[in-house]
């Protein structure tokens, strides 16, 4: 696979997602009537190598970075699972029922993750049903072009000296 | 990779590599313990009740901006017994970068050329073309008595032009050369992916 531009201009990465403008207003949105409708405690989106898109809710301490990895972890090797058992669907949804929160990871589409957490006193089936729904949007959304005029800005690198930059962004990181 | 322009964020996944016990965790722990608190979040590990690495150990960094996007650097280190392969292979998806830390013991050169391999069969299996990610080697333990040099290294890899840095991970040498190699050449495959 390689990397290739579409006739909208939207790059296609060999991996990873890229979120325009309209895609983070549209998932904006859908993470906000999630959060609303459910109600969730606390939601978060990640891809699925990780990588923190957005959070939601009652985020306390939470290290997002961490819990990111930590999702994107628990969804792989929960697809592993079914793919080894013989039980692969798509839509992967993972339920960690607990007393204080009860914990949902889904797939949204085939690069995102999607974190809801609820109290007791959401119906589990209710929850179920709003977040599968949320997570396909999600996915529909990422899957679209972006719209058109979202011009992707160049990483203007060709004029620094990249092997110094880097140097000096890592002491500087060392500092402390 | 994650790209979020409106944002401007930059987010990049690399993974630590190799055999069994050849210091890749040691790599992030003395990545961790250098690094500005305000900088860097938390270690975390998951590990067995014998503190070997079961699933990975995670880090991320954030570094200054480069042409006003800012780059989070998450690095990953894959559990390197050989008992874990399956969980392995997942800590590669969506990996950036590459950094395989091989162990110059003499003795554990068939362990380095098995790792070496597994490692590109788990890429082809995620359909990814390894020949695209970029990749170092790290050539760690070079205190040893007797330790492998790395022209040996190469031909026992068969290395072309990956880069190769010598290091001795618990006291930190080669460690942030090996980290600043790394991200150099994800960066620059970036900018190459996206224009």
């Amino acid at each position: 696979m390689s990397s290739s531009i579409s006739p909208q201009g939207q790059i296609n990465l060999r991996s990873g997602v890229i979120m325009y403008p309209s895609h983070q207003k549209a998932i904006d949105q859908q993470l906000d009537e999630l959060l609303e409708r459910t109600p969730a405690y606390f939601l978060m989106l990640s891809d699925s190598a990780g990588q923190v898109v957005s959070a939601r809710g009652e985020r306390a301490n939470i290290n997002l970075a961490a819990l990111g990895s930590l999702v994107a972890g628990d969804m792989a090797a929960s697809q592993e699972i079914a793919r080894l058992s013989g039980a692969y669907e798509d839509c992967q949804l993972i339920l960690r029922e607990g007393k204080k929160l009860t914990t949902f990871i889904c797939e949204a589409g085939d690069s995102l993750v999607l974190l809801v957490q609820v109290t007791p006193d959401v119906p589990l089936g209710w929850a179920r049903m709003v977040i599968r729904d949320a997570a396909a949007s999600i996915g529909t959304i990422i899957a679209t072009p972006p719209e058109e005029g979202e011009i992707t800005p160049r990483l203007e690198i060709e004029n620094i000296n990249l092997g110094d930059f880097i140097e000096g962004a890592l002491n500087e990181l060392r500092k402390g | 990779m994650y790209i979020n322009w409106q944002l401007k964020q930059l987010n990049l996944k690399i993974v630590y590599t190799g055999p069994a016990l050849s210091g890749k965790t040691t790599n992030l722990e003395q990545i961790h313990a250098q690094i500005d608190p305000q900088r860097r979040g938390d270690l975390i590990s998951l590990k067995t009740n014998e503190d070997r690495t079961l699933f990975f150990d995670f880090l991320q960094l954030e570094l200054g901006k480069i042409c006003g996007l800012t780059p989070s650097i998450q690095l990953y280190t894959v559990p390197g017994q050989t008992y874990y392969e399956a969980t392995r292979k997942l800590v590669l998806r969506g990996a950036d970068g590459v950094v395989f830390v091989a162990d110059s013991s003499p003795d554990r050169i068939d362990e380095n050329i098995e790792a070496w391999k597994n490692q590109f069969r788990h890429m082809e299996s995620l359909g990814v073309d390894p020949q695209r990610i970029p990749l170092i080697v790290q050539l760690n333990k070079q205190d040893l008595p007797n330790a492998v040099t790395t022209d040996t290294m190469r031909r026992s890899l068969d290395l072309n032009g990956s880069p190769v840095i010598e290091a001795v991970a618990i006291k930190s040498r080669g460690v942030f050369e090996s980290l600043k190699t790394i991200i150099h050449a994800v960066i620059l495959n970036v900018q190459q992916e996206i224009t």
